[in-house]
């Protein structure tokens, strides 16, 4: 039963809606327990159609709402008024998919995603692949370096995901029924806390690693004030960005004005332009 | 004959990997830096097709999709800028066409998603009357979100094999290229930002 809810939560939000979510893929998910727990068509039909209702989390996390629910269903199942051993689960399913959806927002997009980008560019940067950083650099690099960046990326960040996906199943059937089944299977806090350092200090190491190459490609070739210029241009960029969001505008606010700005000078205008290095 | 057949499948791929991003399996094949070298490889540019990924990666990865928010979409963005390259673009002007692309399909998302709530009562119906067909409705949906990418790149890679005709295109490159030097810098202020941020403050 387990294996069958796991596969299927990888497609929780396929169906996904604007009236009820993921429904339609917890549904899904659901169904396996759901069969073996009511052998009775009619009684198959009612649990499914509770599990249509609107339910909306962070998907990988899903499954420790997914296990509770079945666990809670199975209880109910065997209970002399299972009415009332329902009653409290929409409440119990809604308060831990709100908790688990904080949480994995946090982890995985907030955190675990940004440093899938910070292992490609140092997985590149390792591999002596600077092409990221220099767009009119073009050193032959093999195919097998360009896919070595993504896919650490890729298997670091679905490590963490199919663990918890998998974890969060047994973990949500075992301690079924409780509104905080499952929040304190781990230090989530402290995990949140570990990733945030984890990732500014891989950010500061690629900054720093960034304006050491844009100095050592032009490091003996240009001048103190071409320098300057080429160490200020990717700054000002940089406090443009820090600007646009303190406006609330997005990235693409400050790569569109860089953008207009670039065209206008060198454009329009005709100005000669230069590249950032030699 | 080749090179379309080759737009055509990197488009159908595109469509395939675009499924990840919220459907299916959710393991990042569908980012922009790992669309943008397999797309590139299959067009022949590995290369400028990574670079052309990663860039747009560092960008799209400004865009959380919490709640019900449709972000940019990184597929659409990378798809569009690779195929718009290996169809004579310059890589600078390839770049901002699918960082365009990628924002112009949010609206296309948002209507694919707001379309599957109509099936609700359906499923509903057809449950009430003994069919569980669950599997189905979801493949539907997969298969209705891969055609609507799929095509999306493959206009976009029309779109570029038309502008890449235009006479005097060449007199815009000096400043996209330019721009498009700095984009990397964009990108990396966006990354230490998030985290400076996130030690900053509790949680």
């Amino acid at each position: 039963m387990f294996g069958s809810m796991f596969l299927r939560s990888f497609f929780l939000q396929a169906g996904w809606n604007y009236e009820r979510f993921q429904n339609l893929g917890f549904a899904f998910t659901l169904e396996p327990a759901l069969r073996k727990i009511y052998p009775d068509p009619e009684k198959l039909k009612a649990a499914l159609l509770r599990h249509l209702a609107i339910v909306n989390t962070q998907p990988y996390m899903a499954s420790f709402v997914a296990g509770n629910v079945a666990a809670m269903e199975e209880r109910a199942a065997a209970a002399p008024d299972p009415e009332a051993a329902l009653k409290s689960m929409p409440g119990v399913k809604q308060a831990l998919a709100t908790s688990f959806a904080s949480i994995g927002d946090r982890i995985f997009w907030g955190r675990l995603k940004p440093m899938t980008v910070q292992l490609c560019v140092l997985v590149w940067a390792a591999g002596g692949f600077y092409g990221w950083l220099f767009t009119s650099l073009n050193t032959p690099v093999s195919l097998a370096l360009l896919l070595a960046g993504p896919a650490a990326g890729i298997v670091f960040y679905s490590s963490f995901a199919v663990y918890w996906r998998w974890r969060g199943l047994g973990t949500g059937y075992s301690c079924g029924g409780a509104s905080s089944c499952g929040l304190d299977c781990s230090d989530w806090s402290r995990s949140i806390r570990l990733l945030s350092t984890a990732g500014f200090a891989m950010s500061l190491a690629i900054l720093l690693l960034a304006f050491s190459m844009l100095a050592a490609f032009n490091c003996g070739s240009c001048g103190k004030p071409d320098m300057l210029l080429k160490a200020g241009l990717p700054l000002a960029v940089m406090v443009l960005h820090r600007v646009s969001r303190a406006f609330g505008r997005s990235v693409f606010f400050a790569a569109g004005l860089t953008l207009a700005a670039s065209l206008l000078f060198f454009s329009v205008f005709g100005l000669k332009p230069f590249s950032l290095y030699l | 004959m080749i090179a379309a057949l080759k737009v055509l499948v990197s488009s159908a791929l595109a469509g395939l990997l675009g499924l990840d991003a919220v459907q299916a399996g959710q393991f990042l094949l569908s980012r922009p830096a790992f669309v943008g070298p397999v797309l590139g490889w299959l067009n022949g540019c590995p290369l400028e097709g990574a670079r052309l990924g990663i860039l747009l990666e560092l960008l799209y990865i400004d865009f959380i999709p919490v709640g019900g928010v449709v972000p940019p979409n990184g597929t659409a963005a990378a798809a569009a800028a690779v195929l718009a390259h290996a169809a004579g673009l310059a890589p600078s002007l390839s770049f901002f066409l699918g960082l365009a692309a990628g924002v112009l399909y949010s609206p296309v998302e948002y209507r694919l998603r707001a379309s599957r709530s109509a099936w609700n009562p359906l499923i509903e119906e057809q449950v009430r009357d003994g069919i569980f067909v669950l599997r189905r409705w979801l493949a539907k949906a997969m298969l209705i979100e891969n055609a609507a990418l799929a095509g999306y790149a493959l206009a976009w890679a029309a779109l570029a094999a038309l502008l890449a005709r235009v006479p005097g295109l060449a007199r815009v490159y000096p400043g996209t290229e330019f721009a498009y030097s700095l984009m990397p810098w964009l990108g990396l202020s966006g990354l230490y930002f998030r985290f400076r941020t996130q030690m900053y403050k509790k949680g």
